[in-house]
């Protein structure tokens, strides 16, 4: 049974003073069902993914349910960490699929400036495993991904001048998105001489703290026929795969192994060898610019160690091999952990069906792959979409 | 327009009961793994169970690590805020990795185990370079 996106919409994301987490998540909702053509009493099922640990509504789905006017049609509430955007939309993938649902909602919102940032930092330190990390050792978020650049750099010869590409293409990206948190080009002197996060990241190495939200609405090939769509994006495969809570019980720290399993399952399933020729662009889980370049090697656009130069020979960029992160990525587009994963959605649906304006990359294939990573590496995460 | 909503202060009790061993250890300067007497599979953190359901043994973590990264945080996290910019580092020490505090430590270093209580109180790994 074929299931396809047939309508998403995100908010602006940015600090958003002016809304509550349900106001904010009804922003997505109500364009995706304009998007859709649909009304709420077409839809069976809402999933509704939130972290929300930063926010004042510690339960926030039943809320964010009841405002977006679906009170009685789920929620499920999902939670994978920055990967819960994903989760949300598995999960009403799988439900359809299953013929649990003819027609399912995944909403993602966050609500992430409601807390002070040291706050937010003691938060994010506790995304691995609590008592053997951040109990002890005071882990931060971005300190988890700043480790693996360490190693990635001794390894490699990775440069910090690299991993700043990642952030100038982002924000050149962004800069061109009405709905990005940033809409500010910099150049790699910035970067380099921004303040140090947590060595070797500095802070526009980071994804900004940001709130928003996204939604996607997912239909059974049946129900698309019924209602008459015809332009659909199909969700042709999906790949999920976790690794260990504890950092320290991993493999290695030049890659996560989560990313590269979940690829191989969603690349098996879609007949996928060489990701660089058979699609048009894709839409990495950039959240320090370390995990864009680790993301081109574990999704096997280059080879392992090579991710530095693939975005310093510009090949990630529109108009090169294989675009990445068209909309300005997490880094500059802006991260609400799980508004993120459905945000990936509804950029390869305006991509795939060239709605995407001074963005838009050049479509041979018309598919596209989104990639969404939870913790540092504990969810991933990776679909292919068809037109 | 903003409402501040109420205060809410969370502190847990966390039962360490089964590992007591390891953080009795550190109070005495030794940090444990525990590994499987049957099928011989080591965990670091330990734990109190094998998941082949052989009894485990404390041992020692000694000799000579190699770090395998490392990062110095800057951006403080609450609950840390006593502290200046602090380095958290991974060393391998033969079939277990090991995270602790270090200073001026690059990735490949060889390095000491130790152990220490930070100014909290929290009794914690730190590396010493050699």
């Amino acid at each position: 049974m074929r299931v396809g996106v047939v309508g998403v919409g995100c908010s602006k994301f940015g600090r958003r003073d002016d809304v509550t987490i349900q106001e904010l998540a009804y922003e997505a909702v109500k364009e995706a069902l304009d998007d859709a053509g649909m009304v709420q009493d077409d839809i069976d099922l809402s999933v509704v993914g939130s972290v929300n640990t930063r926010g004042y509504e510690l339960m926030p789905a039943v809320p964010v349910n009841e405002y977006c006017g679906f009170a009685g049609k789920g929620p499920l509430r999902v939670e994978a960490a920055c990967a819960t955007g994903t989760a949300a939309v598995y999960t009403a993938y799988t439900s359809i699929a299953s013929k649990m649902a003819d027609v399912a909602i995944a909403i993602g919102v966050e609500k992430m400036t409601e807390v002070d940032t040291a706050t937010s930092l003691a938060i994010g330190g506790r995304a691995g495993n609590y008592l053997w990390e951040f109990h002890q050792y005071g882990t931060t978020f971005p300190g988890y991904y700043a480790m693996h650049a360490s190693a990635h750099m001794a390894k490699f010869g990775t440069s910090e001048k690299q991993m700043a590409m990642v952030a100038v293409k982002a924000h050149r990206n962004a800069a061109k998105n009405p709905k990005a948190h940033f809409q500010k080009e910099i150049t790699v002197e910035d970067v380099l001489n921004s303040r140090v996060i947590t060595y070797p990241l500095k802070l526009y190495d980071c994804s900004p703290i940001s709130d928003g939200s996204a939604a996607a609405i997912l239909a059974s090939e049946e129900k698309i026929k019924e209602f008459g769509i015809d332009d659909v994006i199909w969700l042709e495969s999906a790949g999920y795969a976790s690794d260990t809570s504890n950092m320290t019980n991993r493999e290695s720290f030049v890659g996560l192994k989560a990313t590269v399993l979940a690829a191989e399952m969603a690349y098996r399933r879609a007949g996928i060898d060489d990701p660089v020729k058979q699609l048009d662009m894709a839409t990495v889980h950039d959240c320090f610019t370390i995990a864009e370049i680790m993301a081109y090697e574990d999704l096997k656009f280059c080879r392992k160690g090579e991710g530095g130069k693939f975005v310093e020979m510009e090949e990630s960029d529109i108009g090169g091999k294989l675009p990445v992160n068209t909309f300005g990525g997490l880094k500059a587009k802006g991260h609400p952990l799980a508004a993120t994963g459905v945000a990936m959605v509804y950029e390869v649906v305006k991509q795939l069906r060239e709605e995407a304006g001074d963005l838009q990359v050049d479509l041979k294939n018309y598919r596209g792959l989104i990639h969404n990573v939870g913790g540092t590496g504990h969810f991933a995460f990776v679909m292919l979409f068809r037109r | 327009m903003f409402i501040e909503s109420r205060e809410l202060l969370i502190k847990h009790k966390i039962p360490v009961s089964r590992i007591s061993k390891y953080w009795k250890g550190l109070e005495g300067g030794i940090v444990y793994k525990t590994a499987c007497k049957k099928c011989g599979e080591t965990y670091y953190p330990p734990r109190a169970e094998c998941l082949c359901g052989g009894e485990v043994e404390w041992v020692e973590v000694d000799g000579e690590g190699i770090i395998e990264a490392f990062t110095t945080v800057h951006a403080i996290p609450k609950g840390f805020e006593w502290n200046k910019p602090y380095t958290i580092a991974i060393a391998s020490f033969g079939d277990v990795k090991i995270m602790g505090w270090a200073e001026d430590v690059e990735v490949g270093d060889r390095v000491r185990i130790k152990t220490g209580k930070d100014e909290t109180g929290v009794w914690k790994v730190y590396f010493e370079v050699i």
